[in-house]
């Protein structure tokens, strides 16, 4: 109920247009209600009484009534229309301005099928509600008593004998509605079943075919959708069973009627044209009874709509700005973190900010309840304790396996989650204290999977500073290596590329990724794992990119082939969220800790280094001997929930 | 008006205002979908026909109600008849509880039948796209497939329960209450034809804006929905480039775009609709005058009035709900047509019809001068959809696998429409432009039984393009594929896969149980054979410590099983299938290095007895393959050992130097 009010409360906004439109729909119900009467009056005085010369008037009345009727009913269907529509729109912007606000770690958790149908349909729900529902459930009740009261007041004991079905036909009707509903659901969730299957079936789609196991898909596929047929046919028999039923109930009463009203009308104590507008009220009662049933079921939808809406609107904004809060203008790029510690599913917001319990639950990455199911307490403890202090312009490789916190840590300096413990500092600034805004414009950012959008390659690489002119745009992508490639496809730099244009390879979306960021001239560049996916000859031209664009600025990398590492000048090895070594790649190769182990280790086999999930050192044996898999070191590969 | 309203059992409703329309009566066959979704309907039409029976009783029924009121007045209330009430109070009853039992059959029937068409067309689309190429899932987005396993056929529901409810009763009704005012009193039925001329202008202007206005609505979500989904999946961009206030003024504008077409429609039925009960008014009107004036001349009995009176109700009605069922209509022809173009892409890589099944193979591989293009190996068309919008996530172009198409892309429709227009401009010799767009040229090699070879060469060169003609994913341009002297193209397509196995590079996972999925090839494995090859690949441990063991669901409680965990159940998988060919593409580049040497220690059991070709970046894998082929533009250019190529101081001994270069740290 509390949802109820609180979507009626988006009315609010609207005052006037609710106004208008319960007024114009209850003048427009009041109209109707004095049409038998004219009627009545035709056939009693007009016609019966033989004073012909009344029925101009009377259907000049009609017609009055009915024109006024026709105004009345634009009048609030406008209105309606114009305040439903109003608040679907404000409603979904403020949903997605609320969701473009959200940290990082919220898209961990929800999937993107779950925000698309609260942003869509769900609003539309709550729209329908509010715009129609409304509306005629007000009017339908008005309408039941207004009509009722009127027949007594024609005739009480007719009256009485009529409208006896009228408890019976709205508990039939409630009752339909009643069990309608779970039964719709049970439909909607078989459906949901059926599309698991159509989706997996077209994503393994080769593996289907490899092994060929068409038939057993088609079973399960055939399975499902006749779990679909099966539903809906329930929901049908429900239909078929209720929905004449409550047509039926009303025709109980008419014959009622008629044959105590021709009694009456015979004996004369009741004249024809008084039973006839009986007659008619009493078919005016019928839609409304009929309707009620639905229209709660309409609203039942719509507080459930409303609360999933709620459920993303009232999840407090994590990050937002500090109320003096600054903004960062020039900085150098000193990077320093103290003392930082970062746990997942704990409060992210740090301990100041008085975060509510319901949305750091509501902010664990996805990752988590796997993480549950092996015993890992609910707050997971990634960085324990980090000091680092990255001097202006200088680079830093981030080394050490899955899991250990790498890309958490880098995910800290934009801010796309903030420290539970400890502070990220630039230039002697505490992220927290600065703008958002300002802070994300001094850092860039190259993923290992980087995001273009479904727009112009220029677009894309302007994306961070939309001003940039042409020629800075391709002068970005000729140091990104990035220009002869672009200016071989179709339109050049003009070029849409995604979903519904070009395809480009990995190593050209990086490369696309890397002038992307050279176009903002950031002070700080975090390239996070930006070779790992492409063959050697593209990474060498990455590599080359990437020299150019480190050139005095602030660079973290994080990588696995020791070809990239070897860009950086420095090298911190991270193992359990804490750093256990730094220094350069030949000092610690000498100290002979889990950098050389991991490296010597690649060495000894003669094979490309990747360092994910190489044994740790308290496996002690990672070099050489056979390492079993340990469910610890496994899991852990999931424990990066910083992507 | 609001006379007696005799409505059938659907009533109206503000529910269905949205949702229906009249166009229908007027051009259901122009829309050939129509006529191809009746095939459909075919096997059950006993049912169809008996809910169509049921359909005219209960609109009958409804229909013969102010009828009987007339008689009630006319002949029993002003003659003073009790008797005549009473029968006609008798005979009421019985028509209501007909119209009841008849109700009930009806919409139990349609529904059925309704339901059927669904499920029969849904697991006739799955089956076709079953059989569709690995061409069409790389030419379109899953999300724009599983919609049209989804939402399209659902929309589809609409049509085919309400909708044909609708069309059928609504035009019975109109046409019972035309002819029902016309035996009542032909001049005062003739008098009220005079509204329907304004209505039927009112209402053919109504239905072609509405129309527009319907589609446009349509487009429009589309493209709110589109904006919505590539933001939530770039969000992290979007707040990394500080984008917020941008990207969000985008998506208002498309939200405003979609609020402004409903408008259209809102202001459209809000004119339309109170208009029409206007125009009932006036019917009332026109037969309370002219009614009055024939009665005053004692031409008229009181009881016709009445019943006249009730019957525009019923002729105003129908007409209502006829228009709005055009929007629903207008909204499944839409969908059925996206059904129809993947219903209507030809399987290019069917069984031809003299095919066998392969025997049980020894496993010798030979490819005999293939040449091999994308997209046109049988002049198949790439799939085009125009004006296709809501398709799923709009990631920035997916790299698809390491083979020759990641380069050059296995473009969007646009592209291709671009690409076939080209094709036909352009009146080159083909096959010279074949050739020119060749990803294999002239590939030629044997393996023995029981032997391994490796691909080498660089992203692009065409080994997984290979490796997909040795599991027939598709057929070669020119030249043939063998194995054990037997064409593929001349076997059966479930037999050769029944005796070869192929791990690719991303293991993919079906929902449901560790066990299950282990168990996928062989769905009557026992749980023993399943820990049996678990151990070989050495996944049983891992597995054991899961939550539920091999009972884990690796969706949820598994969720997080990592990439080489996920890697060695698909080796498990494929060594339960037990092939006789076994191919390993690009299997352990995604594995990290602990998992990857516990995946080579199993390579020798995986290899052992079987022939094996294994494509990889990473040259330590293909060290010992019995032979190995160097790929480069989609030409074999180096063939031996390891040791012969090292030799040889050719491509392969670059690749390798290059490679043991850049796995060392400078």
């Amino acid at each position: 109920m509390r949802t109820f009010w609180r979507i009626t409360a988006f009315l609010a906004d609207y005052k006037l247009l609710v106004a208008v439109a319960f007024g114009t729909a209850l003048g427009q119900m009041a109209l109707s209600l004095t049409i038998p009467l004219f009627t009545r009056a035709v056939i009693n005085d007009a016609l019966v009484a033989g004073h012909y010369e009344l029925l101009v008037p009377l259907g000049l009345a009609i017609l009055g009534v009915g024109a006024a009727r026709l105004v009345l009913a634009v009048v609030r269907r406008l209105a309606t229309g114009r305040m439903s529509l109003g608040i679907e729109y404000t409603l979904r912007n403020r949903m997605y301005w609320h969701l473009l606000q959200q940290p990082a770690g919220y898209f961990d958790h929800w999937q993107t099928g779950q925000l698309m149908s609260r942003a869509m349909s769900d609003i539309q729900n709550v729209r329908m509600f509010l715009g129609y529902g409304l509306v005629f459930f007000t009017v339908n009740v008005f309408t039941l008593v207004a009509v009722a009261v009127l027949l007594f007041i024609l005739n009480w004991s007719l009256a009485l004998l009529s409208l006896a079905f009228l408890p019976l036909l709205l508990i039939v009707a409630l009752r339909f509605s009643r069990k309608l509903h779970p039964v719709l659901r049970d439909v909607q969730q078989k459906i949901a079943d059926v599309t698991t299957v159509a989706e997996e079936n077209v994503t393994g789609s080769r593996i289907v075919k490899i092994f060929a196991r068409e038939d057993d898909e088609l079973e399960k596929f055939s399975a499902r959708s006749r779990a679909v047929f099966d539903a809906s046919i329930s929901a049908a028999r429900l239909r078929a069973f209720y929905v004449p039923l409550i047509g039926f109930l009303p025709n109980i009463a008419v014959a009622v009627l008629l044959f105590w009203g021709a009694r009456e009308v015979i004996a004369g104590t009741l004249s024809l044209g008084s039973l006839v507008a009986f007659y008619t009220y009493l078919m005016m009662l019928i839609y409304p009874a009929q309707v009620l049933g639905w229209l709660t079921g309409l609203m039942q939808r719509a507080i459930a709509s409303g609360e999933r809406v709620y459920e993303i609107l009232d999840t407090p904004l994590e990050m937002t700005d500090a109320p003096d809060a600054e903004a960062l203008t020039e900085v150098c790029g000193e990077v320093r973190f103290e003392g930082v510690r970062f746990a997942y599913g704990g409060d992210g917001s740090g301990a100041d900010d008085g975060m509510g319990a319901a949305a750091a639950a509501s902010n664990a990455p996805r990752a988590a309840p796997a993480i549950a199911g092996q015993k890992a307490p609910p707050e997971r403890q990634v960085l324990r304790g980090i000091d680092l202090d990255v001097p202006c312009g200088a680079t830093m490789a981030l080394v050490g396996h899955t899991g250990c916190g790498k890309t958490t840590l880098t995910n800290l300096i934009p801010r796309f989650y903030d420290v539970t413990g400890g502070a990220v500092l630039i230039d002697g600034h505490d992220v927290r204290a600065v703008t958002r805004e300002s802070l994300r414009g001094h850092i860039g950012i190259v993923n290992q999977d980087p995001y273009l959008f479904s727009t112009t390659v220029a677009e894309n690489i302007r994306l961070g500073r939309p001003e940039a002119s042409d020629d800075e745009v391709r002068e970005a992508a000729r140091r990104a290596q990035a220009d002869e490639f672009i200016s071989a496809l179709p339109d050049g730099y003009d070029t849409v590329i995604g979903e519904r244009g070009y395809t480009l390879s990995g190593g050209q979306r990086q490369r696309i990724a890397i002038a992307r960021a050279l176009v903002m001239n950031p002070r700080i560049l975090i390239l996070d794992d930006a070779t790992s996916s492409v063959d050697t000859a593209t990474e060498f031209r990455i590599r080359q990119a990437l020299i150019e664009v480190m050139r005095g600025r602030t660079t973290f990398i994080i990588a696995h082939r020791p070809s990239t590492i070897a860009l950086a000048g420095e090298v911190i090895v991270l193992d359990e969220g804490r750093i256990v070594e730094r220094g350069s790649h030949e000092e610690l190769m000498a100290v002979g800790g889990l950098y050389a182990r991991m490296f010597g280790a690649a060495e000894a086999e003669g094979r490309t280094l990747d360092v994910a999930g190489l044994p740790t050192d308290e496996d002690g044996r990672g070099d050489g001997g056979e390492p079993l898999p340990s469910p610890r070191g496994a899991g852990r590969e999931v424990r990066d929930g910083g992507r | 008006m609001a006379a007696a309203r005799a409505r059938g059992p659907h009533g109206e409703g503000p529910a269905l205002e949205d949702i229906r329309g009249w166009r229908v009566l007027l051009h259901p066959v122009r829309e050939l979908q129509l006529v191809r979704l009746a095939a459909f309907v075919r096997p059950y039409r006993a049912q169809a026909a008996a809910s169509l029976v049921a359909m005219v009783v209960v609109t009958l029924t409804a229909l013969a109600v102010p009828y009987l009121v007339k008689i009630a007045i006319d002949s029993g209330i002003a003659v003073g008849d009790m008797r005549v009430v009473e029968l006609v109070i008798v005979a009421f009853l019985a028509l209501a509880g007909l119209n009841l039992g008849a109700s009930y059959l009806q919409t139990y029937l349609v529904n059925w039948v309704g339901e059927r068409v669904i499920l029969d067309l849904r697991r006739a689309l799955f089956a076709h796209i079953q059989k569709l190429s690995l061409d069409f899932f790389s030419q379109q987005k899953t999300g724009w497939i599983v919609s049209r396993l989804t939402n399209d056929i659902d929309s589809l529901d609409q049509l085919v329960t309400d909708g044909v409810t609708t069309l059928v009763t609504s035009s019975l009704t109109l046409v019972g209450a035309v002819v029902l005012l016309f035996v009542l009193d032909w001049r005062l039925a003739l008098a009220t034809m005079i509204i329907l001329p304004p209505v039927i202008v009112a209402t053919v202007v109504f239905r072609s804006k509405s129309a527009r206005s319907y589609a446009k609505v349509r487009d429009k979500i589309a493209g709110v929905s589109a904006h919505l989904q590539e933001s939530i999946a770039g969000v992290r961009v979007v707040q990394a480039f500080r984008r917020e206030q941008a990207d969000f003024d985008r998506f208002a504008e498309a939200n405003a775009a979609y609020q402004r077409a409903n408008w259209e429609t809102v202001v459209q039925s809000g004119f339309y609709f109170p208009y029409v009960e206007f125009m009932s008014a006036v019917g009332v009107v026109i037969v309370l005058w002219y009614g009055g004036v024939l009665q005053s001349h004692g031409a008229l009995e009181i009881g016709v009035l009445v019943a006249f009176v009730g019957y525009l109700a019923s002729f105003f009605d129908p007409i209502q709900q006829l228009s709005q069922l055009y929007n629903t209509f207008q909204a499944s022809m839409a969908a059925v047509r996206k059904v129809y173009t993947v219903l209507d892409t030809e399987p290019d890589m069917t069984d031809a019809p003299h095919a066998h099944p392969l025997p049980e193979a020894r496993g010798e591989v030979r490819f005999e001068h293939v040449d091999f293009a994308y997209g046109r190996g049988r002049d198949a068309t790439p799939l085009v959809v125009p004006g296709e919008r809501s398709g799923g996530a709009a990631r920035g172009g997916e790299q698809r696998g390491g083979d020759g198409r990641a380069a050059e892309g296995p473009a969007g429709a646009a592209r291709a429409v671009e690409q076939q227009a080209t094709q036909q401009r352009d009146a080159l010799p083909r096959e010279a432009e074949r050739a020119a767009s060749d990803v294999l040229h002239d590939v030629d090699f044997a393996i023995a039984p029981g032997e391994t070879l490796a691909l080498v060469g660089p992203t692009g060169a065409g080994k997984s393009t290979i490796v997909k003609l040795l599991a027939r994913f598709y057929d070669p341009r020119a030249g043939r594929v063998l194995i054990d002297g037997h064409d593929l193209r001349d076997v059966t397509t479930r037999s050769l896969r029944e005796q070869l196995a192929v791990v690719p590079q991303e293991a993919f996972l079906f929902s449901g149980s560790v066990l299950e999925n282990v168990r996928f090839p062989r769905p009557d494995a026992s749980l023993e054979e399943v820990r049996r090859v678990a151990r070989i690949v050495g996944a049983h441990d891992f597995i054991e410590a899961l939550p539920d063991g091999y009972e884990t669901d690796v969706q949820e409680r598994g969720g997080g099983l990592s990439t080489g965990q996920r890697q060695l159940i698909s080796f498990a998988r494929a060594l339960l299938a037990d092939p006789r060919i076994l191919i390993l593409d690009e299997a352990t580049s995604s594995v990290d290095a602990e998992s990857e040497r516990r995946i080579e220690h199993a390579m020798d059991v995986l290899f052992s007895g079987r022939t094996s070709v294994i494509v990889a970046h990473r040259l330590s894998t293909v060290r010992h393959a019995d032979q190995i082929l160097v790929v480069d533009d989609g030409r074999i250019i180096e063939r031996g050992t390891h040791d012969d190529l090292m030799a040889l101081r050719g491509r392969y001994w670059e690749l390798y130097r290059e490679w043991e270069e850049t796995g060392l740290p400078l």
